[in-house]
């Protein structure tokens, strides 16, 4: 399996601030990627430098083994962009802006009208007979998607597309990127942690200018199986019992939290509770999620 | 060839854009209301000094009949079309940086649009509007004031008119350019308003005054025939130069632009 994106030792500087210091990462064929990080931490402007909008100071890019050159547009036509906010034509209908597109992607017309019928569809704006100018937020977030898949791309990538969306709008559109992930390889930037769980194979934490993680998702949860125990007992006092019995353990807000928990530790855990009689309103093994691990990656 | 399709498929979203947005209809409004200006002004002189004469006679001017030739209305004309030319350059000033203030383009741009396919089909609708306007204004003089008048009585009228047309072609060509570093409109259009100026100031220059594109404006001498195209060569063949000059200027620099 070939990598669709390639990305090693990207830098970028703008005047003092170094936004991006040593940037590596891969993007295999049909998955679906998240880029996250934190406001600023550059992942607009890795993104742009993917495209070519951008002219990096050091490292490379390649897209299906191709190498992306500043300015230039030959390895676009493998990809399907959609800006953090993306502003089209007003004075454009959806269908207008569509054609418009895969005539500057060098389509036949016939294969414009098909593929514009198609994602018009699939993004929900079939019957919209209006022009762009009246639309809104997460319509125009849709049409973005549309205009960025109309050449079949190997690779789509999208900047931000659920941040400022509703929370119906979101999963709309993380619908229509799950779907898209079967025909295409989806690259999008995020910082909302619950939008990669939902639908990313992969993901690589952008923190610094460099990638602290990177991975297959379900690996990387293995691999930080940084699994908890919570017990909620009835009573403060055995809260305060617990807590003396397992030093590793921590009480918060009368609930006693084992942190780093191991089978045999929940075990023992559970034989004491039996044992002394003690009343539980809530045992809990808590699965890792990646809001933690992000916090712990970044050091906070 | 893929820069080709490029230019017509932009040429294409440009001429839509003048359409929808409804500049189009301003700028037909404005060159058919200047065409018909120029002779109905001519025409309108006599009656005027005929309303005002009372009151001239009272500060001691005796005003004798107005005799009204074509040469009015041409003198009209060329007084006229810089106006023209004024509104044309500030509703164009804005066509490259207001889509750079968007990001309208980057969609595009990151499907393999041309970033000269861009500047061309831009700098060829500019140009498209201000010809097919430019000539319709003259037209509409031309045919009214030979009506009324005579036309012949005017010198190298429509040689002048070429001089005009092209020294407003080469402002245009100064929009590309300062488009392809310029942040925003206003930048945009203070310099283009620095070189009209600058052209302008330099007329007074005599040694310099006939290498000038602006001296095509001062077209007063050839309608009388005190002047002769061949004086007027010069100014020409520099305005045509630097407008080709300034164009190719801007291919290198826009391909450096941060988008």
């Amino acid at each position: 399996m070939t990598n669709v994106l390639e990305i090693s030792g990207l830098r970028k500087r703008f005047g003092s601030k170094q936004v991006l210091s040593d940037v590596t990462l891969s993007v295999p064929e049909s998955c679906v990627f998240g880029f996250v990080g934190r406001n600023g931490a550059g992942k607009t402007t890795t993104m742009k430098s993917i495209i070519g909008l951008l002219k990096p100071d050091g490292g490379e890019i390649s897209i299906c083994g191709e190498k992306v050159t500043f300015g230039g547009t030959k390895t676009n036509r493998f990809i399907g962009y959609l800006p953090d906010v993306p502003e089209f034509y007003g004075y454009m209908t959806a269908r207008e802006y569509l054609s418009l597109c895969g005539r500057v992607a060098r389509m036949k017309p016939s294969e414009i009208k098909d593929r514009t019928d198609e994602l018009l569809e699939l993004v929900g704006l079939a019957d919209e007979k209006h022009r762009v100018k009246g639309y809104s937020r997460g319509m125009k977030q849709r049409l973005g998607i549309a205009q960025a898949l109309i050449n079949r791309p190997k690779l789509l990538i999208c900047d931000e597309p659920t941040s400022a969306l509703d929370p119906v709008g979101r999963r709309e559109i993380l619908d229509i990127l799950k779907d898209a992930g079967k025909q295409t390889s989806v690259f999008f930037s995020t910082h909302i942690l619950t939008d990669v769980e939902r639908i990313c194979d992969r993901v690589a934490f952008l923190e610094g200018g460099r990638i602290v993680l990177c991975g297959d998702i379900d690996e990387i949860r293995k691999k930080r199986a940084d699994t908890a125990v919570e017990v909620l007992p009835e009573s403060p006092s055995d809260a305060a019992l617990l807590a003396e019995q397992f030093p590793s353990g921590k009480v918060t807000d009368g609930c006693f939290v084992l942190k780093s928990a191991s089978q045999q530790d929940a075990e023992e855990l559970m034989q004491f509770i039996l044992e002394r009689h003690l009343s539980v309103i809530r045992f809990e093994r808590r699965e890792p999620d990646l809001e933690n691990m992000f916090m712990e990656v970044i050091g906070e | 060839m893929n820069g080709i399709r490029n230019f017509f498929t932009f040429t294409g979203k440009e001429l839509l854009e003048l359409r929808r947005s409804g500049r189009l209809l301003v700028f037909l409004i404005i060159f058919v209301l200047f065409g018909i200006m120029n002779p109905a002004v001519a025409k309108l002189t006599p009656w005027l000094y005929e309303s005002m004469a009372e009151s001239l006679e009272a500060s001691g001017l005796t005003v004798t009949e107005y005799n009204v030739t074509a040469m009015d209305s041409w003198v009209q004309f060329f007084k006229n079309m810089p106006m023209a030319m004024l509104v044309v350059l500030l509703i164009f000033g804005g066509i490259f940086t207001s889509e750079y203030a968007k990001g309208t383009l980057i969609p595009l741009l990151s499907k393999g649009l041309r970033r000269n396919a861009v500047n061309a089909a831009k700098t060829f609708t500019m140009l498209l509007v201000w010809s097919v306007g430019y000539w319709m204004s003259y037209a509409i003089t031309y045919y009214y004031t030979d009506y009324y008048w005579d036309n012949s009585v005017v010198k190298h009228y429509a040689f002048a008119a070429f001089g005009l047309w092209l020294f407003g072609a080469l402002l245009l060509c100064c929009i590309s350019f300062f488009s392809s570093f310029a942040g925003s409109t206003a930048q945009v259009l203070l310099g283009v308003g620095a070189v009209y100026i600058a052209l302008n100031l330099l007329l007074m220059v005599g040694t310099v005054r006939e290498y000038l594109p602006s001296f095509l404006t001062q077209s007063g001498d050839l309608l009388t025939g005190q002047a002769q195209p061949s004086d007027y060569f010069t100014a020409l063949l520099v305005a045509a130069v630097a407008s080709v000059a300034l164009l190719i200027a801007s291919v290198p620099i826009t391909a450096k632009r941060r988008v």
